[in-house]
């Protein structure tokens, strides 16, 4: 088993990754590129699983050869979980970059993170309707301070691919819910 | 099943409406302090004081509490006495590579009584290695890496950005500008941040030239303290003023770039110690090697009398263009193995402040170390020629403008 | 309130005036040359602390004036608070300094220096930053009070 941490640059990601994985971190070189990533170890159930620290991209249509390199490392893990590493206060950017990587087949969790700087910002969330809009795990974290990233690890199991299909006719749903009665 | 980018950021908008709640948006002291460090008018005199506090740590710690305070006594006071006593063979050919190659006075065989001097490799290789050049590498990722994880570097590359600009840069290239003054290895990778070909090339001749590695100005803060602030300044002054020559003659594009500037926060003291350790090792792995390697190529080039042959050569160039005594040829030829031995080496040679003014400079943007060269020339030999052209040039036009500032100025 | 702000803006102006006199105090010495002594202020004369040094200082006077006004406001409390962050860089590395010498035993003496070498380091006189120190302390106190309030 493998989990790929994805997001935006800059939205704590590299913090998250030292939060699983300790100190056992092994900087490599991708391979035919000059850039760099970090992956490392972390237990699971007394199980090994590798974490890899993926560099950061807006989307999965790369601008730079550091987004390529992290669409090309998405696309050879095709059974790996993904945890989404988003910052709460630019939820929507985040969610575009989930959205395409649920739309390529993954088990995807997604990590609100930075949850004190939308609070800040007086911002909120509510992360059970998002979960159930979107049928996949959502977990506020704060990184920094090492808030919910053990419950990210303990839904990890909940993570499963999802049809954007369904969405949409959730979100069909949403908008004339008071008429129709669907959730 | 796909979407396409409209119906995804429709999708987004309306599960956005569903979850999201917006509360009254209130400034808070955070915000406003982000603001200040960004616009020109509070955020460079902020920038100033950063620079400032980061030289001065440096000094401080790398000169005066660990080169100082502990490695010069430590080397010159024991390790190398006890090694030019215990080592057999004195004056013998081995001798002077590995230990002590001193000097011959009315053919008497004198013992250096500095690891600045005696040049073995076992001795000044060593003390340069660790004595001057370990610690400066450590404070200097420290606090670089510092830096970066309160977020304070994406502000600087902002602020910086109109600036860098009339180089045919943006504010981003601030990264391996400074990267390059802790090592030009990690910086030359650095450059691929910058998107065109022209950009890449610019910085990296840029970084190549003009700006000196941690283990130079860990020297330099070791043997001309007094003159590392003009010495940076020739520096700084070559950087913009040939950054301008190149934007305009190199063809190609320079884009702009949106920069994301995140919140200020604390940093995590795991992930510095992690990116310090990574990058100290890294640095040293390079490093050491090349400073052990350049001493004893130049020991053994002054053994077979070489560097003596091509100072004689060069002299006319050296003295009457650079105004620069002609046995700084030898520094110049270890220049290509390591900087910092290079200037180590200077320290030791008979010359007027401005001369060594000028020679240190000299040293500074002549060719980068093989270590350097090795990266550059992975990045694409017509890039790696082209820059070996431009340095040519500078070396010669801004060699002979100094010698001309300094005639001018009556010092030289 | 409004009584207590004034004294509070009082407060902060003075602060940055001194702080714009040490400042200017400092770039003239050291363009002049030789560093200066008033008792136990001591204006460094080199480019370094004095000149660079002396151009900071001389900005977080600035600072200061420019956001005593009002600074119930967040705006201009920033302000301050960027002044007082400038003071203590250029205390807070003066202060570095000071220890980094204080701890090894100089060139002819033992590894570590001794015990009243090691407190001599830390006797005055002081840079102009060290005195305006406890001053940058109070002002941001009282300003992060009031934030934590709003």
């Amino acid at each position: 088993m493998k989990i790929l941490l994805m997001g935006h640059p800059n939205v704590g990601k590299s913090v998250f990754f030292n939060r699983l994985t300790g100190a056992n971190v092994i900087e490599s070189n991708y391979s035919g590129t000059t850039v760099d990533y970090t992956r490392g170890y972390m237990s699971l159930d007394g199980k090994e699983v590798e974490v890899v620290d993926v560099p950061g991209t807006f989307s999965l249509d790369p601008k730079d050869r550091a987004e390529e390199v992290a669409v090309a490392m998405l696309k050879e893990a095709k059974d790996a979980y993904v945890i989404c590493v988003i910052d709460s206060s630019k939820l929507e950017r985040g969610l575009y970059l989930a959205l395409q990587i649920m739309e390529e087949g993954y088990s995807v969790i997604i990590a609100l993170n930075m949850d004190d700087v939308a609070e800040d910002k007086n911002i909120k969330i509510d992360n059970q309707k998002l979960e159930q809009v979107l049928g996949v795990p959502v977990v506020s974290t704060i990184a920094i301070e090492n808030i919910g990233i053990s419950k990210v690890i303990s839904r990890l199991k909940d993570a499963k691919p999802v049809d954007v299909e369904d969405i949409t006719v959730m979100r069909a749903g949403m908008n004339h819910c008071g008429r129709c009665g669907r959730t | 099943m796909k979407l396409n980018p409209d119906e995804r950021w429709d999708l987004i908008d309306s599960i956005a409406r569903h979850v999201v709640t917006y509360g009254e948006y209130r400034h808070t002291l955070k915000d406003a302090i982000g603001e200040l460090t960004v616009k020109p008018m509070t955020g460079l005199p902020i920038a100033i004081a950063v620079m400032y506090c980061f030289w001065s740590v440096f000094g401080s710690f790398a000169g005066t509490l660990c080169t100082d305070g502990f490695f010069v006594k430590l080397f010159d006071g024991y390790w190398l006495p006890w090694l030019q006593e215990v080592f057999p063979g004195k004056g013998g050919w081995i001798y002077s590579i590995l230990i002590d190659a001193g000097g011959m006075t009315n053919g008497e065989f004198i013992l250096s009584d500095n690891c600045f001097e005696a040049f073995g490799v076992l001795t000044s290789g060593l003390f340069v290695a660790i004595g001057v050049v370990l610690p400066a590498i450590v404070i200097f990722y420290l606090m670089l890496t510092l830096l970066e994880d309160i977020g304070y570097m994406p502000r600087l590359a902002v602020l910086i950005d109109t600036v860098l600009h009339k180089i045919g840069l943006h504010g981003y290239a601030i990264v391996p500008t400074i990267l390059s003054l802790g090592c030009n290895v990690p910086a030359v990778t650095a450059t691929r941040i910058l998107e065109t070909r022209k950009q890449r090339f610019i910085m990296m001749t840029l970084l190549a030239i003009f700006i000196p590695c941690g283990a130079q100005l860990g020297i330099m803060e070791e043997v001309i303290p007094d003159l590392i602030g003009y010495v940076l300044l020739y520096l700084v002054i070559g950087y913009f003023i040939f950054g301008f020559i190149l934007n305009r003659i190199v063809p190609g594009k320079s884009p702009e770039i949106l920069i994301d500037v995140p919140q200020y926060q604390k940093p995590m003291m795991t992930n510095v110690r992690r990116k310090l350790w990574m990058r100290v090792s890294s640095f040293f792995k390079v490093a050491v090697p090349f400073v052990l390697l350049g001493c004893v190529v130049v020991n053994v080039l002054y053994l077979v009398g070489f560097i003596q042959w091509l100072g004689d050569l060069l002299a006319p160039v050296f003295v009457g263009w650079f105004g620069v005594p002609k046995e700084t040829a030898g520094p110049l030829i270890a220049a290509f193995l390591r900087k910092d031995l290079a200037v180590a080496q200077l320290s030791v040679i008979e010359m007027t402040q401005y001369q060594m003014l000028s020679a240190v400079v000299l040293v500074s943007i002549y060719f980068p170390c093989v270590a350097t060269f090795a990266m550059m020339l992975k990045e694409g030999w017509k890039e790696l020629i082209g820059s070996v052209a431009v340095l040519t040039v500078v070396v010669f036009l801004y060699g002979g403008i100094i010698h001309l500032i300094g005639k001018l100025l009556g010092v030289a | 309130m409004a009584e207590k702000n004034n004294f509070v803006m009082i407060g902060i102006a003075i602060l940055g005036l001194v702080t714009v006199a040490f400042g200017l105090a400092d770039i003239l010495v050291s363009v002049v040359g030789d560093g200066t002594g008033l008792s136990i202020i001591e204006i460094p004369g080199d480019m370094f602390r004095g000149g660079w040094g002396g151009l900071i200082v001389l900005f977080a006077g600035l600072f200061y004036l420019s956001g005593c006004k009002n600074v119930a406001e967040v705006h201009n409390a920033s302000k301050v608070v960027i002044g007082s962050v400038l003071i203590w860089i250029m205390a807070g590395t003066d202060i570095f300094a000071m220890i980094t010498e204080s701890i090894p035993g100089g060139e002819e003496g033992p590894w570590f220096n001794s015990l009243s070498g090691f407190f001599g380091t830390y006797a005055p006189p002081y840079a102009p930053a060290i005195f305006l120190l406890p001053f940058s302390l109070v002002v941001v106190y009282y300003i992060l009070k009031q934030e934590r309030a709003r």
